[in-house]
């Protein structure tokens, strides 16, 4: 306890240097600003606005990218609220009861609301995170090879559940992400794989233009064709404070939100998709009266963004400790640590502790600035999301365009994100979501370099993973998850989860 | 998961069943699975799949390539039993310009600059949609460049061409430097 209070004091001394306080400030106003545009989500924002950090020192660079990731997080709320588009899936469940209260001119309330929240779930995440960062990463150094790949894989069949529609078309996602992974020079042998002797490709491909293309363009593709369902509310905002009788009606939800959130945000495997879907099921069955959701229920707003913000936090556990994205996000941040020459796992925090704590504080900061910003700026958002979306998509492709082409300066960059532009706009039309090829290609370097380490200890025998009592409960944990997957009668309660009823 | 479908359009389409002359889709979807496993395969035969110390190059992408084979062909058989959604129309109009917009980026940044790059990103681009008006795009075009060269390359310091420098290369033309 005592040493989590020096650690966060130390953390604190990082973050609050008026450098770090600017560029936490400058991430959070841009990351909204960007992250407000409908159909752009937090990987897209992150993707186009990673340039933004190159001239910072590492520290100052992920302080901001924090910044940056909670801002677009918020602005997605926003727009979710007002204009009834979810920049992500998990914004989907605020647009149910938050759009609905924008329409009976309670637009400042909901967005209040989601505000306070999310800034409660903030905090509590952040403490979280600072409580289990040092143990865990205690823990992560009994980890050997096989443990990572067990994990690993356990991580990916929780993306299979997670994953929205079709489980066997998101099995082939992450397939097909892993296989992606290995194109480009194998580091072990120095053979070319899957090169087919394209010059620009023997370097492997970017994450950021994997994500740029099928999360920036092939979004603004899909979003021209589903034209105009955007119901703008144009009336009065209303107050943003909510009342007292409305704060203690949330109260509650908020907590139960920050902690459901906060717990699924930690497992492998984008859990923390699953935190406002559970949070707003949760409050419907505790109301008194279930019939008002769907019809602007504060409740329905407060709890689930509590658990988006709590799962988008503790989601860096994972990442920080072990050195394992659990979902694209965090991918994301893996490939600007690794710009700022960062390896992301359990040696941070001893190595690097300055890093590891600012890091930690400047989340809390993050998470009240994002209140201090928002609540007075609602006015310009809601200004900005007027205008309209014919003017809004040429003025996204430039930004995107100038964001790939600024990573390493290569035109070619631009002309790759095209091409994974129009991969991934025909994934969406064959009913593929694109979401789980990121962490499949992600986790798939990661997994083949554990695989090799763990066979080259062995000497090519699998029973390691077998006989290791971690990577044998991680793997039949893997197991058990898929098997639940697949049964039917699960699979349909899944169905259910994902209604968000 | 970021994306702006609604949760479970997957399966509640309307357009659910397969009508005359239209194809399933999840056909489609495991025959493309098929295809890139082929080509992932075909792409990977050299490789050692086991070396003396442990696993070769191509043991995790021959054994991913054939999983992918595999469960395309699951799929493709469950679309055949199993009556599945058709393939909705995409607007080729949008995949042309905003996709060609970035291609022109591409090809103009180097030699030409922001200056040039920007606005005709922009305004080929707006293409894309129907209602937009060159009236309205241009100016917009003149001053969204301007937002950017202020914000991207003197703000941020991004060592990113504003002015042309030359002319974009072309085949069988000469680039002229300036």
């Amino acid at each position: 306890m005592e040493d989590m209070l020096s650690n966060l004091g130390l953390g604190f001394s990082v973050a609050l240097t008026w450098k770090n306080l600017g560029l936490a400030f400058i991430g959070c106003l841009i990351g909204t600003l960007i992250g407000v545009l409908p159909g752009v989500g937090p990987i897209a924002t992150i993707a186009m606005l990673l340039p933004l950090t190159y001239g910072v020192d590492p520290v100052g660079a992920l302080i901001m990218l924090a910044g940056i990731y909670y801002g677009a997080q918020y602005g997605g709320s926003t727009t979710a609220i007002l204009i009834n588009i979810p920049g992500e899936a998990t914004s989907v469940v605020t647009t149910l009861d938050g759009h609905q209260m924008a329409r009976q001119g309670r637009a400042g309330t909901a967005l209040g609301i989601a505000a306070i929240g999310s800034f409660f779930a903030g905090t509590v995440a952040t403490i979280m995170i600072a409580a289990l960062g040092a143990p865990l990463t205690k823990l992560a150094l009994l980890f050997g090879p096989a443990d990572y790949f067990a994990l690993m894989v356990l991580g990916l069949m929780f993306a299979i559940v997670l994953a929205r529609g079709s489980i066997l078309k998101a099995l082939i996602m992450i397939v097909l992400g892993v296989l992606m992974s290995t194109i480009g020079t194998d580091l072990e042998t120095g053979e070319e794989r899957l090169v087919f002797g394209i010059a620009n490709l023997s370097d492997g491909i970017e994450f950021t233009t994997i994500a740029m293309g099928m999360f920036g363009f092939a979004e603004i593709l899909r979003n021209l064709e589903a034209r105009e369902q955007r119901d703008v509310v144009k009336g009065k905002i209303g107050r943003l404070l909510p009342s007292w009788a409305e704060l203690k009606q949330s109260a509650m939800p908020i907590v139960r939100g920050t902690f459901i959130g906060g717990t699924l945000g930690i497992l492998p495997g984008n859990g923390a998709v699953l935190g406002p879907f559970a949070s707003y099921s949760l409050e419907k069955k505790a109301a008194k009266d279930p019939s008002r959701f769907g019809r602007g229920a504060i409740e329905g707003v407060a709890g689930p963004e509590a658990a988006n913000n709590a799962g988008a936090q503790t989601s860096f556990i994972p990442l920080l400790t072990l050195g394992i994205p659990p979902n694209a996000v965090m991918a994301l941040m893996v490939g600007a640590m690794t710009i700022h020459g960062i390896v992301p796992g359990p040696q941070i925090i001893t190595k690097q502790p300055q890093l590891f704590w600012g890091m930690i504080a400047s989340m809390w900061i993050g998470n009240l600035m994002l209140l201090i910003i928002n609540l007075p700026l609602i006015g310009l958002w809601v200004r900005l999301l007027t205008v309209p979306y014919r003017l809004m998509f040429p003025a996204i492709i430039l930004f995107c365009c100038i964001g790939i082409y600024s990573i390493n300066n290569q035109p070619f960059d631009v002309v790759m994100v095209v091409v994974f532009g129009l991969f991934g706009y025909g994934l969406i039309k064959l009913g593929y979501e694109p979401a789980p090829l990121l962490l499949g290609f992600v986790l798939g370097k990661l997994m083949e370099e554990k695989l090799r380490q763990a066979l080259a200890i062995s000497r090519g025998s699998l029973l390691p993973f077998m006989e290791r009592p971690l990577s044998a409960s991680l793997l039949i944990l893997a197991v058990v998850v898929l098997i639940v997957a697949l049964l039917p009668m699960i699979n349909r309660r899944r169905d259910v989860v994902f209604a968000g009823d | 998961m970021e994306s702006n479908e609604p949760i479970g359009a997957d399966r509640g389409s309307p357009d659910r069943g397969s009508a005359e002359g239209k194809v399933p889709r999840d056909l489609v979807a495991g025959l493309f699975a098929i295809a890139v496993a082929t080509l992932g395969l075909w792409g990977t035969l050299e490789l050692a799949f086991r070396t003396p110390a442990g696993i070769g190059p191509g043991m995790m992408p021959r054994t991913t390539a054939l999983l992918l084979a595999a469960l395309g062909a699951l799929l493709v058989v469950n679309s055949l039993l199993a009556r599945s959604d058709v393939i909705e129309r995409g607007a080729l109009r949008g995949v042309v310009f905003i996709l060609g917009a970035a291609l022109l980026f591409a090809w103009l940044i180097r030699p030409m600059g922001l200056v040039v790059a920007g606005p005709v990103a922009i305004i080929f681009s707006s293409f894309a949609d129907a209602d937009s008006r060159l009236r309205e795009i241009i100016p917009f075009a003149i001053v969204m460049t301007a937002v950017s060269i202020v914000l991207f390359s003197w703000g941020l310091n991004l060592p990113i061409p504003v002015w042309p420098t030359a002319t974009p290369a072309v085949p069988f033309l000469p680039t002229i430097r300036f």
